[in-house]
Formats: C-alpha cells, structure tokens, sequence
C-alpha cells in the first residue's frame, strides 16, 4: 500500500475517532489550544510594545545627546550622584564655543507646573526653560506663531509656546496665539505651538510647555542643575561627538584626571537598550510559559493516545490481522495526534487573537499579530501533536497481532 | 499443494521452561480442501491456525504458501500475504463496533488499496455472499451473533484469498445459529474454496471431508472427519484398540 494510501485512509480513521471519542478530543483540544492561546497572547502584546516603542524612540531623534548631572537610567551610586557638582551656564556656554561637533545646543531646566486657562487647567504640566537652539535638538517644530528668540531670553519675557496636548485642552474653539495662560500664579503669553511628537511608553511628549530660560531661572528654582540638549552635526559622527563633549566638560568641571566621569551623556538609544533589555526578558520568560504550557497539551495529548492505543488493541489487531503494515498503523495514530493538536491550535489560535484584543482594548498596551503568528500557531500546535503522537503510534504498531487479539 | 508445513515448530519461553506450542508438525493441503482441526484444549490448534494465516512466525520448520516461503518473510511482506491470500473468521467476529456492515467487509480491501468504488463492489457482492446485503448499514451492535458471523465471513470472503481461516466459528452461537454457519461454509465449499477450520465440536468436525487431530503440538491423527472426530472419546476408554486409527 502506497504512503498516499496510508495517509488518506490515516486521515479518515483519525477524523471518524475524533468524532467517535467526542469529550476526550475535546479536554485533549483544550489543552493544547490553551497552549497556542498562551502563546499567541504574549507574542501579540510583545509585537505589539516593539512597534509602538519603535516608533516613539524614532521621535527623540537619532543625532542629539542630552547632558546631565544623573544618567536616565540610574546605575550605581545615587549619593555619589547627588553630590556631584551642578551643571552651570558656564559649562553650557563651554559646550556651545567648543563643541565642533555640535549643531545646536540648547540649556535645559524644567519643572512641574499646573497650567491655567480662563476657568480651565491641567495639572503637573511639564515646564521647560530653555532657547530658540531647543527647537533643533527636541525635533518639535513650530506649527503656529514662532519659537522662542534671543531677546525673550535676554528681557525674560513672559512668554510661552505650547505643546499639542495643551493646545487641545485650552485651545478647541480660540486661538491660541496671543492668549494669556498662567504657570501657577504667573501669566505668561502664548507666542507658539508645538507638533504633536506622540508618547514615550505612555507618557506623553506634547504636555508640555516651553518658556524662556531666562524667565524660567527668574520664576522658578534658578539653581538646579541645568541639562545641556544637544544636537550633532551629523548622526555618523555621534561617537566623536560625545569624546569631545566628555573632554569639554571634564575640563570645565575640573574632573580629577583619576576620577571617573561625574556627568552623563544621556542618548535615546540608552533607553531603548534598557527597554530590550526588559523586554527581551519578559518575552522570554512568557515565551517559557507558552512553550511549558504547550509541553503539557503535548503531554497531555500522548497521554490520551496512550489510552486509546490501549482500548483499541483489538482493533490494532483486527487491522494488522487484515492486512495493514506497521506503518501504516503508525500513520493513523500519528495523524489522530496531529489533527486533535492542529484543531485545538487552531481554536487556541482565535482565543489567543481574541485576548490580545481584549487586552488592547482594556489596556494601553497595543497588540499586533503578525499573520504569520497565527500559522506558526496552528503549524507549531500540529507539530507538538505530531512530536507527542511518535511513542503511542510506535507502541501501537509494535503491538504483536496475535496478542492483540487476544485482548478483551 | 495450497499448503505445506514442514515440521513446524512454535516454542514459547516460559520463564525457564520451553513450551512447545507445535512440536514438529508436517502437513500438506491441497487447494478446494476443507479441513477441520481438533484437539484438546492447549494442543495447538489456534497456534497452527495463527501460523498458516501468517499472524504468527513459526521458530522452526518451513512453511509454503501458494508457492511462496512464508517463513522467513519480513513483517511488512506477512501484512500483504495476510491481504491478498488469507481470510480470516475469528472466534469472536472482532468486528470493528463502529463501523457498518459494509465498512467492516471492505477493511482488507482498503488496505489492498483499492478505490473506493470496486471497494465497494466487492464488499456487497461479500455480504450478498452471506445473504446479509439487507444489513449493509448496520453497526454490529445492531445485528444477531449469526448476522455477526456473517459479517466476518463475509469479510473473509471480500479479498477473494486462497484461503479461509475459521478459528471455532461457531464457539459463541447457540446450535441453529451454528447450524447456519456451517451450511454457509459447506455452500463455499462447494463453491471450491479451501478452509481450514478449528473447532471442538466433534460433530462439527464429522462433517468435514477431512480433519486433523492434534495433541501437545504434534499431529496424532489425520483422516476423514468422521474418523478423526470422535478420536478423543476413543482413547481414555478402556478398550484403545476400538479407537479408529488415523492414517
Ligand atoms: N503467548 C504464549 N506464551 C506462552 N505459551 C503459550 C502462548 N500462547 C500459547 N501458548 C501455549 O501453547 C500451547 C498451545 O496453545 P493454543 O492456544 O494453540 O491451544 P489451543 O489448541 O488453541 O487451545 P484451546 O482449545 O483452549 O483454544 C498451550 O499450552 C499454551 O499454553
Ligand atoms: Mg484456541
């Protein structure tokens, strides 16, 4: 009999004791797609991070580095952090004459402000104090009205240009420009707005609003330490650019040639090796527990064939005694094995679709499943039956027909 | 000859000891023959019916089949010669319970690979065979033990084999039912079938044309089946020589 035979006929006798054993294909089913829908969840959600991160790590722009007191993501001593000298206006001023490197460079002080508009507010809005050079480094652009110029700088005007979020609130049905919003207690006049840069692992870039240094210093607590935006001339020529930048500064700061660096160069890029970092343990500790829980389908499915490579002895029996080989034997549990498991990836498959869904909905995680997810779903549920169906088939085949027969 | 065995020997270890299931048997059938097998219980005669279907390999001795040596073949090349030259009637029908009639008589036929439809064909004109081409669409459990057996013969009879196998077939029906049966193997007789047939019935055995008898795997008598029947009744008695001696 040809293998074409075998598995036509496999096939029919795999259908037909799925139907005849109706509970057991449907708990076998269960376990498996729980499995799949396991898997397809958390690869969804993941997928679903990766992306979106993507995308809001290209809004920070590639070619600018921001120097401060602290790195962003804190490692290592945070006393020795907080004693280290303050960035000054001096150091800035050092950075903008020295940096050959640099394009535009931009001092930074910010703070957490309520905003006021007539009757309206929003709270903990992001505050910036900086210059026109901020413009280039963040990547914003200005969509109404004008940045911000030297001489608002130099008179400490009261002035402010505002991000997208701000401008929805206050700003739905006036215009913004010329209107008088107030920072606390203090009014301050809208010359601008912002494009809208979108979030950063759900924290929105748009809150925000953009004063004058100089006003910013007169206003607020005037002696933080100021962080340095900078943008380089070109991309390529990033890593040369941070060599001068240490070099400026630790001249300027006076470092201790002994001592390590008491600043920090912060980039993007850090934050999106970090944030693989999380993920890329995440991932693999939910693609363990897909991978577990689809091993106990797999079990589970052996186990079941098992039990019906037992009850149906005398069937086995009946069949070698008429003629079927070996193999063909083992091509009909096999095929059993693979079609429960490739029924119950294919149901995990619309379970696990649905939850990331659900959980797209519900949650500000974004969950995207790439079409071929859902084949390596099914493909990988159908495998694991297949896997798992090798030692009942070959237990099955190798049964001695004349025993076989004999069984009760 | 149809079938020839050469001192056949089937032993089986049995912890220490060596159960000589056939000691040695030697035998030649010729084709159209209808051959019944008796003897005590554990005498070998379901071992000798597993070794002339080629269910079981003998550990020694020769066996040719139809021309072919079967004793040495491979487990694949039994599986075909049980397909094409065996059919089987088991004690126990070992029906498929959830399969028709029909989709039990055209099991060996799909396993000769057969399409479909002269699958098909031949089952029906099986079970016409039988009389049963009425019950095509019924489940075993839907049938009488006689229809069963019918469905098992009928199955035997699908593959068109040399040879038909009945191993006590009519151990589980009551006398009528077995009465039926046996017409129904005596009507394929006549029809130039060769059948082995086991049994413990004596009277059964009587009317075969020829029966063999075995005792402890070894053939102690062979003959017409009047003779070799009522064998055994002879021997415990006090007056042996009354015993018809086989040929
Ligand atoms: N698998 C086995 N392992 C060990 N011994 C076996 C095995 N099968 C059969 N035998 C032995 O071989 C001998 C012949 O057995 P067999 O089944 O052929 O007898 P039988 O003539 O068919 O008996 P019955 O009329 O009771 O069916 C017996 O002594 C039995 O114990
Ligand atoms: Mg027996």
């Amino acid at each position: 009999m040809s293998l074409r035979v075998d598995l036509i006929e496999g096939f029919r006798i795999a259908v037909k004791s799925l139907r005849n054993y109706r509970v057991r294909t449907a708990l076998t089913t269960v376990g498996i797609g729980i499995g799949v829908a396991t898997l397809l969840a958390i690869l969804g959600i993941t997928q679903g991070l990766d992306t979106s991160f993507e995308k809001q790590l290209a809004s920070l722009g590639s070619s600018s580095v921001y120097v401060s007191k602290h790195p962003w993501v804190q490692m290592g001593n945070w006393w020795e952090f907080r004693n280290r000298k303050r960035i000054d206006l001096a150091q800035v001023e050092a950075v903008r004459n020295q940096c050959t490197l640099c394009e535009a460079v931009a001092p930074i002080l910010d703070e957490q402000e309520d905003v006021y508009f007539m009757d309206q507010q929003l709270a903990a809005v992001e505050i910036d104090g900086t210059t026109g050079d901020y413009l280039a480094v963040s990547g914003f652009e200005t969509v109404r009205g004008r940045f911000l110029t030297e001489t608002d700088n130099e008179s400490r005007r009261a002035v402010a240009v505002i991000g997208a979020d701000v401008v929805d609130t206050f700003f739905k049905d006036s215009d913004p420009i010329g209107a008088t919003i107030r920072l606390g207690t203090k009014p301050f006049t809208v010359v601008g707005t912002l494009s809208r840069k979108g979030k950063i692992l759900d924290q929105s870039q748009d809150l925000c609003v953009i004063i004058p240094f100089g006003t910013f210093q007169g206003y607020f607590k005037g002696r933080q330490s100021i962080d340095i935006g900078i943008k380089v001339k070109s991309p390529e020529e990033l890593e040369q650019a941070e060599d001068q930048l240490v070099g400026i500064l630790r001249r300027v700061r006076q470092t201790p040639p002994d001592k390590p660096d008491d600043f920090a160069i912060n980039k993007p890029e850090q934050l999106a090796s970090t944030y693989q970092q999380l993920t890329g343990a995440l991932y693999g500790v939910a693609l363990g527990i897909g991978f577990i829980t689809l091993l106990v389908g797999g079990i589970g499915i052996m186990n079941i064939m098992l039990v019906s490579v037992r009850e149906r002895t005398r069937e086995i029996g009946v069949r070698r005694a008429l003629g079927a080989r070996k193999r063909t034997i083992i091509a009909q549990f096999m095929l059993e094995a693979t079609v429960v498991s490739a029924v119950g990836g294919a149901l995990g498959t619309v379970v696990g679709l649905g939850g990331a869904k659900v959980i797209s909905l519900v949650s500000p995680l974004a969950a995207t499943v790439k079409p071929l997810t859902i084949v390596f779903g099914v493909g990988f549920a159908a495998l694991v039956g297949l896997v798992f169906g090798i030692w009942p088939a070959a237990r099955a085949a190798n049964l001695d027909p004349v025993e076989a027969l004999r069984q009760e | 000859m149809l079938i020839e065995l050469t001192d056949i020997r089937r032993e089986y270890q049995v912890g220490t000891e060596v159960v000589h299931a056939l000691d040695g048997v030697s035998l030649g059938i010729a084709r159209g023959e209808w051959v019944a097998i008796v003897g005590q219980s554990g005498s070998g005669k379901t071992t000798m019916m597993n070794v002339i279907g080629c269910l079981d390999t003998p550990t020694g001795g020769r066996y040719v089949l139809n021309g072919k040596d079967v004793s040495r073949m491979n487990d694949d090349e039994l599986a075909d010669i049980r397909n094409k030259e065996i059919g089987f009637v088991f004690q126990n029908f070992q029906l498929l319970p959830r399969e028709t009639s029909l989709a039990n008589v055209e099991l060996p036929l799909v396993y000769r690979g057969l399409s479909a439809k002269e699958r098909r064909e031949k089952a029906i004109a099986a079970l016409k065979k039988v009389k049963l081409d009425n019950r095509m669409m019924h489940k075993p459990t839907e049938l009488s033990g006689g229809q069963r057996q019918r469905v098992a013969i009928a199955r035997a009879l699908a593959s068109e084999p040399s040879l038909l196998l009945a191993d006590e077939p009519t151990g589980n029906l009551d006398s009528a039912t077995g009465e039926e049966i046996i017409r129904l193997f005596e009507e394929l007789h006549g029809l130039g079938h060769t059948i082995v047939l086991v049994t413990h019935e004596p009277r059964l055995a009587a009317r075969c044309p020829r029966a063999v008898r075995l005792s402890d795997g070894k053939v102690i008598g062979d003959g017409p089946g009047q003779d070799v029947a009522w064998q055994d009744r002879a021997q415990p008695s006090a007056h042996p020589a009354e015993a018809p001696v086989a040929s």
